[in-house]
């Protein structure tokens, strides 16, 4: 689907969309294709005013699962994690397994959204 | 006649309703959406920072339906309130400040849009202690309501059964109803009002936590430290040599695992002092000092 067929089915009425979904890859696209149609993406309803968050040990990231999340932020396969770190898929799958566990997390966006919640500007 | 303590519960609460309705106001945003202020003084309106778009000017509908212009005269990410100084005076009932008690009533009031006001009711869920925003404000009680609100209620008073003001509701994390404490509204309105923003140390970082690699563990002296995420264009942190993937360890001895522990390193009156960056990069602890500049409104 384009942006103008996008227009085409909601008309010219601007819209406030939030979007939620367990592809980053696709969420990322339809994002994009949302905001060429001139609507508004809004946050998802996570987001809020919220405490500083405190570190608990046992579940702080590592820097290489950072950099994983990194890379599933930017909307990257499996496949393309492994390319970018060099390392290999079945490495790839064990530190998003333990990004879910330590993050709380089911699906990848869900991962992304609690870890941004641990985020800080200072 | 026997008493109907039900009915009595009720046109008690109906009355409250009526009381506050001066104190509530609609801030109108486009596409026939509003959000709602409090009125803390005659002239001034508070509302939650995070839900109020960008702008300088805005109409507010007032308790008696008419419409008052306001100009923003300043918003603090910090502790979430944006201060509105309005055109002209209004009339608005005096209320006292309310302390926070888990398990007592609490009504929240929002806007309706047209002068009128919309009701919740819902006890204190949670009165906890002082805590730090996750943008470096200082919030004098942790108030969490037990109700449901919607969009363009956020920023209306909640009061408790006493008709005394427990702060301006607002949403946090997953749509939980927060309140932003009066006590923290009377001390942030007036600078706001006077300077446009709160002062508040500001490093240029944005900070992940992280484990410190265990073979640095016994160096750093710390199991947690902070990944430098990003970078702001010439911020104190980057003007100081700090780059993305730097892990920081201590903010002038201060870890830097605990946001609140930084935050008291980045109090206004610590802008323009030097502070030593304690961190690891590449396998390696290095230190540097940095400038701590005021953050930019």
């Amino acid at each position: 689907m384009s942006a103008a067929a996008l227009k085409v089915v909601v008309g010219e009425k601007r819209l406030r969309v939030s979007i939620h979904g367990e592809d980053p890859e696709a969420v990322a696209q339809l994002r994009r294709l949302v905001e060429e149609a001139g609507h508004e993406v809004v946050d998802a309803p996570e987001a809020g005013f919220a405490a500083a968050p405190e570190a608990e040990p046992r579940a702080l990231l590592t820097p290489r699962e950072l950099e994983v999340l990194g890379a599933i932020g930017e909307g990257l396969t499996n496949k393309a994690i492994a390319r970018r770190l060099e390392i290999s898929l079945h490495t790839v799958k064990f530190h998003v397994e333990s990004l879910f566990r330590k993050l709380g997390a089911r699906t990848r966006t869900e991962a992304l959204a609690k870890a941004a919640e641990r985020r800080v500007d200072v | 006649m026997p008493i109907n303590l039900l009915e009595q519960f009720s046109d008690a609460m109906a009355a409250r309703a009526a009381a506050v309705q001066g104190a509530v106001a609609a801030i109108r945003l486009p596409e026939e959406r509003y959000l709602s202020a409090t009125l803390w003084a005659p002239d001034a309106a508070v509302a939650s920072e995070q839900s109020l778009p960008r702008g300088d000017e805005f109409e507010l509908v007032v308790a008696d339906g008419t419409v008052v212009k306001a100009k923003l005269a300043g918003r603090d990410p910090g502790t979430n309130i944006a201060a509105l100084r309005l055109e002209r005076p209004v009339d608005l009932p005096s209320l006292e400040n309310a302390e926070p008690k888990a398990g007592a009533l609490a009504l929240a009031f929002g806007a309706d849009g047209a002068g009128g006001v919309r009701a919740r009711l819902g006890i204190v869920n949670i009165a906890g202690p002082q805590w730090t925003s996750r943008h470096g404000g200082r919030i004098d009680r942790y108030i969490v309501l037990d109700l449901s609100l919607a969009r363009a209620e956020e920023g209306g008073p909640v009061l408790d059964a006493r008709g005394a003001c427990l702060g301006i509701s607002t949403f946090g994390p997953r749509g939980r109803v927060l309140v932003i404490p009066a006590a923290t509204v009377e001390r942030v309105l007036p600078a706001l009002l006077k300077d446009g923003s709160i002062a508040r140390g500001w490093l240029g970082v944005a900070l992940h936590p992280v484990a410190v690699p265990d073979a640095l563990q016994a160096q750093a002296g710390q199991q947690a430290g902070a990944m430098v995420m990003s970078l702001a264009a010439d911020g104190p942190a980057a003007k100081a040599g700090i780059i993305v993937g730097d892990i920081l360890v201590t903010v002038n001895g201060a870890p830097a695992r605990s946001l609140r522990r930084i935050a008291a390193e980045l109090a206004p009156d610590r802008i323009g002092r030097t502070v030593e960056l304690r961190l690891i990069r590449g396998g390696a602890l290095l230190s540097l000092q940095a400038t701590i500049e005021a953050r930019l409104a």
